[in-house]
């Protein structure tokens, strides 16, 4: 009787804490919930053997609980001198939805790289202009929200190895 | 009478409350939430410009007299469709009772009339740009989250914004408090 006892008390307690553990507070602020930083990549070993990486990276540290869409994140780095080629996003976890059909979605951290397209930066500080679109499970979503991250190129640094990529338009991309 | 019967009485009770809120809890999602504070006044609400589904301009102005649920949403935001098929609902039921649903949204046409015909949505779905968000935060949605949904009285004014999903019971029984009906 002992165990049967147990086993109901604990289904009881299961019960409460699930509903006790629904969030009544307010969303977090987009900046809190999907936070971006910025740091210069130079000349670090690519995965494609004999190649090296210049560019930024972008990493974003995700909230518990919240999602990033993949393919609704934008960037746009100002000075438009500095061109950057078509951001490396990793694949992401495929969710299938019954009206969009399937996607992708970023959780916990991810980190995105903006290749160079120049043999040579401008040192100088830059900024990437982010606009991103995610989502609160099961609660809320975030119209497309603006971040902006800065990165800084220190004098001297020279794309040494920049891979001949074809120049790029430097808007959003 | 065995000594624990009672008790396993109880106890038993206590489980099959406890296991009916993990079974509700486990779908259901958390409540809307109050938002902030509103800066529109009725005026400014009812002259904002949106366009209906064949591109002509429509105004809340056109629902004076009713009471309005205003439902900021996106084909995109998956509680926002989570929502929706309890506001068919209500419109069906209410539309009697001086209730008008109608959903904004900054999206695309294609995809808003698709998804209107796919769940059967029974109001108005309009259409804007920059100006939903716009009027979507005044109305108090600081965050700028959707779903958003603000209950005006039939002048226009607010009474009610929320952020999150609306569950049709609850929104079920603040228009019988609205309307006494």
């Amino acid at each position: 009787m002992n165990r049967i006892t147990a086993a109901l008390a604990a289904a009881c307690l299961a019960g409460l804490a699930q509903a006790a553990s629904l969030p009544t507070d307010e969303p977090l602020d987009p900046d809190k919930a999907f936070r971006p930083s910025a740091r210069l990549v130079a000349g670090e070993p690519s995965p494609t053997a004999g190649t090296e990486r210049h560019g930024i990276d972008i990493e974003y540290r995700i909230a518990p609980g919240y999602y990033l869409y993949r393919s609704r994140l934008r960037f746009e780095v100002s000075p438009a001198s500095l061109l950057i080629g078509t951001p490396e996003l990793p694949a992401g976890i495929e969710v299938d939805d019954p009206f969009i059909g399937k996607s992708a979605i970023f959780r916990e951290r991810v980190t995105i790289h903006l290749p160079f397209v120049v043999s040579i930066a401008k040192p100088g500080t830059y900024k990437v202009k982010i606009v991103a679109q995610g989502c609160a499970e099961e609660r809320i979503c975030y119209s497309p929200f603006p971040q902006e991250v800065v990165v800084n190129i220190p004098p001297g640094y020279r794309v040494t190895d920049s891979p001949g990529l074809p120049a790029a338009r430097n808007g959003p991309r | 009478m065995k000594r624990w019967a009672p008790f396993a009485g109880i106890a038993l009770l206590a489980a099959l409350a406890g296991v009916s809120l993990w079974l509700a809890g486990r779908h259901a999602a958390p409540p809307a939430l109050e938002s902030g504070p509103v800066d529109a006044s009725p005026a400014a609400i009812q002259a904002t410009r949106f366009e209906d589904g064949d591109g002509r301009g429509r105004t809340l102005a056109e629902f004076s007299g009713k009471v309005v649920v205003v439902n900021f949403w996106a084909t995109w935001c998956t509680p926002c469709r989570e929502e929706m098929p309890g506001f068919v609902k209500l419109q069906s039921r209410w539309q009697g009772r001086g209730v008008q649903f109608v959903g904004l949204a900054q999206d695309d046409a294609a995809k808003v009339a698709a998804f209107g015909r796919e769940l059967g949505i029974n109001y108005p779905l309009w259409l804007g740009g920059g100006e939903v968000m716009t009027l979507s935060r005044r109305l108090g949605n600081r965050l700028g989250v959707l779903p958003h949904t603000v209950l005006l009285d039939p002048q226009g004014r607010v009474i009610e914004s929320r952020i999150g999903i609306y569950h049709e019971s609850a929104l079920e029984t603040r228009l019988a408090a609205i309307t006494g009906k």
